[in-house]
C-alpha cells in the first residue's frame, strides 16, 4: 500500500494540512456547515467578509441563477467586528483549522483598524484582504481596479498587523499581474484569485435588471476557465503564493488550478450546491496523489507542461 | 440537518403541472416540523445549476418511524420541470430539514388556515401536526384559493382529517369566484379565529396579514423566495423587517415562517 502522500503547504507563513479553503462569503461563519462536516478536514476556513460596523448588505433580489453558476450582489452583509469576536470567535476558537477573516473597508484607515484589532485575536490565523468585492459603492473592487490604490491599502494593513496576509484580487481589471505585482511589493503573503466577475440579468417581461443591485458577481463553474488563465499568468508574476478561486466544483478542477501554479485553492459557489464539495475536493485530491504515486502535494503546484517558453 | 442521497417513491402527476412526489429520508425527519423545507438537487445536473427549495408536504412513517418525505410541487420552470420527469427508483440528493417552521399550540381550538395555490404544500403537514397536537379539527377550516378548480390541491385530504374546506377561484370554475381572503374575512367576522397560518403569493399574505391585523389574530405565514443554499451561508434570500430598516432577515433561518407582524411588504 502506498503511503499516505503529504498535502501539508505553507501558504506565506500559514500552514496548512491540506491545500483546500472555503471561500468568503460561501461558508458563512463555519458553523452553520458543522452539522454537516468535520470542520477539522479543511484546510482553512475564511469566514464572511468583515466589516468595522455591522452592514445591512444590498437589498433583495440578491441572486439569480446563470447557465453554469449565479449572480450575486449581498453587498457584504456582515455583523460587525464586535459581534463577530464575541458571538462567532467562541466557536472558531475551538476548532483546529486555522481561521482566516476576509476584511473589507470604506477607506484605507478602516481596513487598517480592522487589521490592528483583528491582529489581537489569538484565534485567528491571518487576514485576507478583500480589495475586489464588486457588490459595494465604496471600497472594495474600488480599490483593488488600481495598482497604486491596491498597494496602498496593503501597506496600511501591513503596518497594523504581522498575521500572514492574503490578498483577494478582482478579475475585473485589464492586468491582473500588474495588480499582483503592486500588492506584494506592498507586503501582501500571498495572494487569492479571481473574486466574482461583473455581469447582469435582465428580465424581458418587465425589461427590469433581475438583480435590486442591477450588476452582481458572475461565480460557479462558468468562470472557471477564466480564473484557471488568471491564476497561470499571476503564478508567473509573482514570488508569493497564489491561490485559486473560482468556478472549482470537484477534485479534477481543483487539480488544475494546482498545476496551474495555485499552491492552493479556494472552494466557494460549490458549498452552496454540494456542503460537503471541501472535503471530496480534499479527498479526490489525495486520491489523485496516490494514483499518481505523488508522494507530496508540492510536486504538483505549477507542474504544467506548456511547449511554449513564457517571456 | 442532513444531506442525503435519496430514492424516489413515487413520482405522481395530481393535476396539470401539478405533482406529488414521495422519497426516502433519514429517519431524523421525524423531527421536522410543518413549515419547514428541504433544497433538491437532481445528480449530475448542470442545471438547474443550484439547489431548489421544497416546504415538505407530509411525512412518510412506518411503525411510527419517518421513513420518507412527500413533496407537492408546481412545474414552473427548468428545475421543476426535469424533477417531475424523475421516476420510481431514480435519486435525488436532499439537504434538511430547513428553516423554523409553524408553532402548534394545543391551546388554540379555532383554527383558518389558507392556502394559495400550491402555497397548499406545507398546510396538509401542518394540519396533521395540530391534529397530533389534540386540536380538534372540526374547529379548523381551510381556505383554498387559486386560478381554476385545477390549481385547489388536497381537498380530500383535508376532508379526510374533518377539516372543513372552503374553495375559491378566479375564473369561478369552481366555489366562489373572488380572493380566497375575502371568505376568510367573512368567516372571522362571524366567528373570530384564535389562529391564522397562511401560505400563497406574497399578495394574498399581505392580504392575510393586514386582516389579522385588523381583527387583532395571530398570524403565521410561509413566505417563498429564491435562495443559493438554504442554511444561512450565502445569505441570497433577504427579505425586509418591518419596524426596522438597518438589518435583513433571511428566508432560510429566520422563517420561511414568519409572525404576520414581523415583515414588510411592499
Amino acid at each position: 500500500m502506498t503511503a499516505k502522500p503529504n498535502t501539508r503547504i505553507d501558504i506565506g507563513g500559514l500552514e496548512l494540512k491540506n491545500p483546500v479553503m472555503t471561500a468568503s462569503g460561501t461558508f458563512g461563519y463555519g458553523r452553520e456547515f458543522a452539522d454537516l462536516i468535520d470542520l477539522n478536514r479543511l484546510g482553512a476556513i475564511i469566514v464572511k467578509g468583515l466589516s468595522l460596523e455591522p452592514s445591512k448588505g444590498n437589498p433583495p433580489l440578491r441572486i439569480v441563477e446563470t447557465r453554469c453558476g449565479m449572480l450575486n450582489a449581498i453587498g457584504l452583509e456582515n455583523v460587525g467586528l464586535e459581534a463577530f469576536v464575541k458571538g462567532k470567535i467562541p466557536f472558531l476558537q475551538k476548532l483546529t483549522t486555522p481561521i482566516l477573516v476576509n476584511i473589507y473597508g470604506k477607506t484605507k484607515e478602516e481596513y487598517a483598524e480592522l487589521a490592528a484589532r483583528l491582529d489581537d485575536i489569538e484565534a485567528i490565523s491571518g487576514i485576507e484582504v478583500n480589495i475586489s468585492c464588486p457588490n459595494v459603492k465604496a471600497g472594495g473592487a474600488a480599490f483593488g481596479a488600481y495598482p497604486q490604490t491596491a498597494a496602498e491599502v496593503v501597506r496600511a494593513v501591513r503596518s497594523k498587523t504581522t498575521k500572514p496576509l492574503v490578498v483577494k484580487l478582482s478579475p475585473n481589471v485589464t492586468d491582473i499581474a500588474e495588480i499582483a505585482r503592486s500588492v506584494e511589493a506592498a507586503g501582501a503573503d500571498s495572494v487569492s484569485l479571481i473574486n466574482t466577475i461583473t455581469g447582469m440579468a435582465i428580465d424581458i417581461e418587465s425589461r427590469r435588471p433581475k438583480l435590486a443591485n442591477i450588476t452582481g458577481g458572475l461565480s460557479g463553474p462558468a468562470i472557471k476557465p477564466i480564473a484557471l488563465r488568471m491564476v497561470w499568468q499571476v503564478a508567473q508574476s509573482v514570488k508569493i503564493p497564489v491561490i485559486g478561486v473560482g468556478g472549482i466544483m470537484n477534485a479534477k478542477d481543483a487539480l488544475e488550478f494546482l498545476i496551474a501554479g495555485a499552491a492552493a485553492v479556494q472552494i466557494g459557489t460549490a458549498n452552496f450546491i454540494n456542503p460537503r464539495a471541501t472535503l471530496d475536493v480534499i479527498e479526490g485530491i489525495e486520491s489523485y496523489l496516490i494514483e499518481k504515486e505523488i508522494s507530496d502535494i508540492s510536486e504538483i503546484i505549477g507542474s504544467l507542461e506548456t511547449n511554449q517558453i513564457i517571456s | 440537518m442532513f444531506q442525503e442521497n435519496v430514492q424516489i417513491l413515487w413520482n405522481k402527476k395530481i393535476g396539470p403541472s401539478y405533482y406529488c412526489i414521495g422519497l426516502t429520508c433519514h429517519e431524523g425527519y421525524g423531527m421536522a416540523k410543518p413549515g419547514q423545507f428541504i433544497m433538491l438537487r437532481l445528480p449530475a445536473k448542470t442545471a438547474p445549476f443550484l439547489r431548489r427549495p421544497f416546504s415538505i408536504h407530509r411525512i412518510i412513517t412506518t411503525d411510527d418511524r419517518a421513513t420518507g418525505i412527500e413533496l407537492l410541487y408546481k412545474v414552473v420552470g427548468d428545475g421543476t420541470d426535469k424533477l417531475s420527469r424523475c421516476r420510481q427508483g431514480d435519486s435525488a440528493d436532499i439537504l434538511g430539514p430547513l428553516g423554523n417552521g409553524f408553532s402548534v399550540f394545543d391551546n388554540y381550538q379555532r383554527i383558518a388556515i389558507v392556502a394559495g395555490g400550491i402555497g397548499v404544500a406545507p398546510m396538509l403537514f401542518l394540519a396533521i401536526a395540530l391534529q397530533t397536537k389534540g386540536v380538534d379539527l372540526s374547529k379548523c377550516t381551510v381556505f383554498l384559493g387559486g386560478n381554476s378548480t385545477d390549481d385547489l390541491l388536497c381537498r380530500d385530504d383535508f376532508n379526510r382529517l374533518g377539516i372543513r374546506t372552503h374553495v375559491t377561484t378566479d375564473d369561478g370554475s369552481a366555489g366562489d369566484q373572488c380572493f380566497v381572503t375575502h371568505p376568510l374575512e367573512m368567516a372571522l367576522e362571524k366567528n373570530r379565529a384564535d389562529i391564522i397560518y397562511a401560505c400563497g403569493p406574497m399578495e394574498m399574505l399581505k392580504c392575510v396579514v393586514g386582516i389579522a391585523a385588523k381583527h387583532k389574530i395571530p398570524c403565521q405565514i410561509s413566505i417563498e423566495t429564491i435562495m443559493a443554499c438554504g442554511m444561512g451561508a450565502c445569505l441570497g434570500c433577504a427579505v425586509e423587517k418591518k419596524d426596522d430598516a438597518s438589518i435583513y432577515m433571511h428566508a432560510c433561518m429566520d422563517g420561511p415562517v414568519f409572525e404576520a407582524d414581523a415583515l414588510k411588504f411592499n
